[in-house]
């Protein structure tokens, strides 16, 4: 009984019917199968990998495949019950709202590792080494597990998640990260390059974070971003005569 | 409400039909209709006729570009150096990223809006056809992306033109750099436009539409590099065929000479460009032929 | 006993203020919220499920606040307005779910009971978006009631249904009330007021225009005369003897009767009877016409 106090199985299973039940559960498909279609492709091309493999293992899986799975996921987890109104069911219920969005982030996050952290593993180890694979995976568990918290607290602090979850991608990790090296301090993409980075030890993974800076960042952007979807949850509001 | 007065003042009693009148005017006709919906929905890609907010953004990046071709044809001046044929061509390619906003966010704003609004039985129960209404929102979209991309090429042209002791040969190489910049710029708003559009018209949440179409760039990219490194000789060539910006790159190379490698299959990139703007633009008037309310 | 208090509430967004200042009491019974489109019921509504705070004032529930308080919910149901189901589900599991959530000791035996309260047992096992509107209504009241929560708050909930389906749902809703809750709807259709309940809260603009019994509201509207329907057996001759009475403001005939209008309902009542003994006249009908919820509302709603 213990355990219902944490995660609530029933919310767990709504979510996830959900979100895989239809089908926007398609578009998560794609890109785990290119992600490990690419790396064998190189793997058998004969080419060394450390031609390749930046650009398909960090390229594409992840600075793509990475966010762009828990934006879809961590948007939705919460975000479509807010969007069509469905909500109301799961809170006009004497739960504690924390249990609500540990149960939605569960599902977020654990949706988000078979879809893009197994397969980078997966892709890591064709490309490179078994431990290139454990590291890339790591860093995607971790930078999973951030992103999730983010996306879902960011659903219910604005109304348009997704699009300031892609200008944030967009902008901040891509364009701007890209260009002021002091932003990366703050870029969830590159705490899970340095995790990779630190287990992998390989010339592929290359991370400008400290090791302590993006461990200690991702635990504080999971937990305050849980703290706020929580907080935002106790005071969610609906509007009055039609919406 | 009629009331029927006599008094010895009035000279007639008259009853007045207040009520339901029937318009007996001219009638503009389709094409007027259809010149109307392409003019809106330009005006609505720019914010125009909303609030200041949805104007930030379009704006916002044509200020960008407009900005960054400003800065070009300063380093020209100041430099010296710059000009030829990279120096008008290379803008597109290398906007890339302000591009893909702009896409992302005045694509769903065109389409998605109708579509999560159930708005679309309004459209279609008048004269406009269905494709119609497809081929003004295509054509409103291209507008829209090849001004952003014009505007700077506008303000390098102008900037070069000015210069002074720039002599008439040089102001007429100057316009054929320019034309063929421009000529680039056409065919990169068309492609990106067919294919965002047909990404957009999948879903009524505009934010989706946005992801959709930020996806397809996003995820195409690193693809059709990876592709590049991994592949020799044909294959390698041929990797550009897997994102739309490389894609466009390819084709520059063979019209203007000047864009990525792509040895022998130019012409394959031209008809990859031309096959996919066509299947874009047919699947996108035909996602609007099966409308229901 | 449960009631709903709401003491000096008000909730404004910006400049708008959606509801100005409420003080009222909601008790066992079924209680009629009333008013005209825009009035502020869906937001009373919603700040007494705890989904909306009070600008201003207190909402409470037993004296405790509904705002963010989870435990609220232990004894309020809520069927909001817009239709919102997780339409994948099947009725049974979405009733299932919300028993499960509510951490009732036997979810499966409340779940069935509340299916069969709302007679859904024979489509329980498809899903909800395959259902009709009336039934994805009464999918959501389950899901509402499988608690048996003393207090149950419906937002228009006869919006769109047949007559059958509104019959049904307010014979639900009777046998409900009669158990001792509190059940408190919303509505802009005035005969389903009158049908269901007794006491009525008129909301107009934000504001409580008026709370209790609605036929003792007309009684209270003093500035507006009252008006009967009586036949009796010499109209005429009772018209000519009441015009001269002094709480008779106008009497009319016509082929049906008379229509009297009263400007003092007390007096005219006493006087009636005298006035009619006195000339000898048999009243065979006396019918207070405008007392139906319909005159209540429009007076309410066009007072200044």
């Amino acid at each position: 009984m213990s355990t219902i106090r944490i995660l609530n199985p029933t919310i767990m299973g709504i979510t996830t019917r959900g979100l895989l039940g239809r089908k926007r559960a398609l578009l998560l498909i794609p890109l785990p199968l290119l992600l490990i279609g690419l790396a064998v492709l190189g793997r058998l091309s004969g080419s060394d990998a450390g031609v390749w493999g930046e650009g398909v293992l960090i390229g594409l899986g992840m600075s793509v495949v990475l966010p762009l799975t828990a934006l879809i996921v961590g948007t939705s987890a919460l975000g479509s019950e807010i969007d069509d109104g469905t909500i109301v069911h799961i809170l006009t219920k004497p739960l504690p709202r924390r249990e609500i969005i540990l149960a939605k982030l569960a599902v977020a996050f654990g949706i988000t590792v078979p879809v893009a952290a197994i397969p980078l593993g997966i892709a890591g180890v064709i490309a490179g080494s078994t431990r290139l694979g454990l590291g890339l995976a790591a860093g995607a568990v971790v930078g999973g597990l951030a992103y999730a918290a983010i996306f879902v607290a960011l659903s219910l602090v604005t109304r348009r998640p997704v699009a300031f979850g892609l200008i944030y991608l967009l902008v901040w990790e891509s364009l701007l990260a890209g260009v002021l090296s002091g932003t990366k301090q703050f870029s969830v993409q590159q705490y899970s390059l340095t995790i990779a980075d630190r287990i992998a030890a390989n010339d592929l993974v290359q991370s400008t974070v400290s090791l302590p800076v993006a461990i200690v960042m991702s635990a504080v952007l999971t937990v305050g971003g849980t703290f706020l979807a929580i907080d935002r949850l106790r005071s969610f509001s609906l509007k009055g005569e039609s919406a | 409400m009629a009331r029927h007065e006599t008094t010895p003042a009035a000279p007639t009693s008259v009853i007045h039909d207040i009520g339901y009148q029937r318009y007996e005017g001219t009638r503009l006709g389709r094409a007027h209709a259809v010149r109307a919906l392409y003019a809106s929905s330009l005006r609505s890609a720019f914010g125009l006729g909303r609030s200041a907010k949805a104007k930030f953004l379009p704006f916002g990046i044509l200020g960008l570009l407009s900005l960054i071709g400003a800065v070009f044809a300063l380093v020209r001046q100041l430099t010296g150096e710059g000009g030829g044929p990279t120096y008008y061509l290379g803008i597109p390619s290398n906007v890339g990223l302000l591009l893909i906003i702009f896409l992302a966010v005045v694509a769903p704003e065109m389409v998605s809006r109708d579509l999560g609004n159930k708005t679309l039985p309004l459209y279609f129960s008048r004269p406009i056809r269905r494709s119609d209404y497809a081929l003004a929102k295509l054509a409103a979209l291209i507008t829209a992306v090849f001004a952003v991309l014009a505007a700077p090429l506008v303000i390098m042209f102008l900037g070069a033109a000015l210069q002074s002791g720039i002599g008439l040969d040089g102001l007429w190489d100057e316009w054929r750099e320019f034309s063929l910049g421009v000529f680039n710029a056409a065919f990169y708003a068309v492609l990106l436009s067919a294919l965002s559009l047909l990404v957009a018209c999948a879903t009524g949440r505009r934010a989706f539409a946005a992801g959709g179409i930020v996806a397809v760039f996003l995820v195409s990219t690193p693809v059709a590099s990876a592709g590049m490194e991994i592949g020799t000789g044909n294959a390698r060539d041929l990797a550009g065929l897997a994102s739309p910006f490389s894609l466009l790159g390819g084709v520059q190379e063979w019209v203007f000479d000047e864009g990525i490698e792509v040895g022998h299959f130019g012409p394959l990139y031209g008809l990859v460009a031309l096959l996919l703007v066509a299947g874009c633009a047919g699947l996108f008037i035909q996602r609007y032929r099966k409308v229901t309310a | 006993m449960t009631t709903v208090e709401l003491t000096n509430a008000s909730r404004w967004y910006g400049n708008v203020v959606a509801v100005n200042d409420v003080t009222m009491t909601i008790g066992p019974g079924v209680t009629g919220l009333l008013g005209p489109n825009g009035a502020g019921k869906t937001t009373l509504l919603h700040m007494m499920a705890g989904f909306l705070a009070p600008s201003r004032g207190t909402v409470q529930l037993d004296g405790q606040p509904t705002w963010r308080n989870p435990d609220v919910y232990r004894e309020l149901g809520l069927v909001t307005e817009k239709e919102n189901v997780h339409g994948f589900l099947t009725a049974w599991e979405f009733v299932l779910a919300s028993a499960r959530l509510h951490r009732l000791a036997d979810p499966i035996a409340a779940a069935r009971r509340a299916l069969d309260h709302v007679e859904l047992g024979d489509a329980q096992h498809r899903r909800i978006e395959t259902y009709s509107k009336g039934m994805r209504q009464r999918a959501r009241v389950a899901a509402a009631l499988v608690h048996d929560p003393a207090v149950l708050l419906l937002d228009e909930p006869f919006n769109g249904m047949d007559p059958r389906q509104r019959l049904h749902m307010m014979e639900l809703l009777h046998g409900m009330a009669g158990d001792g809750r509190t059940i408190l709807f919303s509505s802009h259709i005035l005969e389903e007021v009158e049908r269901l309940s007794g006491t009525v809260q008129v909301v107009v603009a934000g504001r409580l225009a008026a709370s209790g019994d609605y036929r003792k509201i007309r009684q209270l509207m003093t500035t507006r005369p009252h008006v009967f329907a009586i036949r009796s057996s010499d109209d005429r001759k009772l018209a000519s003897a009441l015009m001269a009475e002094v709480s008779v403001a106008g009497v009319e005939l016509d082929a049906k009767g008379m229509t009297v209008r009263a400007s003092d309902y007390g007096t005219f009542s006493r006087a009636l009877p005298v006035l009619a003994r006195k000339e000898g006249i048999r009243l065979v009908q006396v019918l207070p016409s405008d007392e139906s919820l319909e005159s209540v509302f429009s007076y309410l709603v066009a007072a200044p």
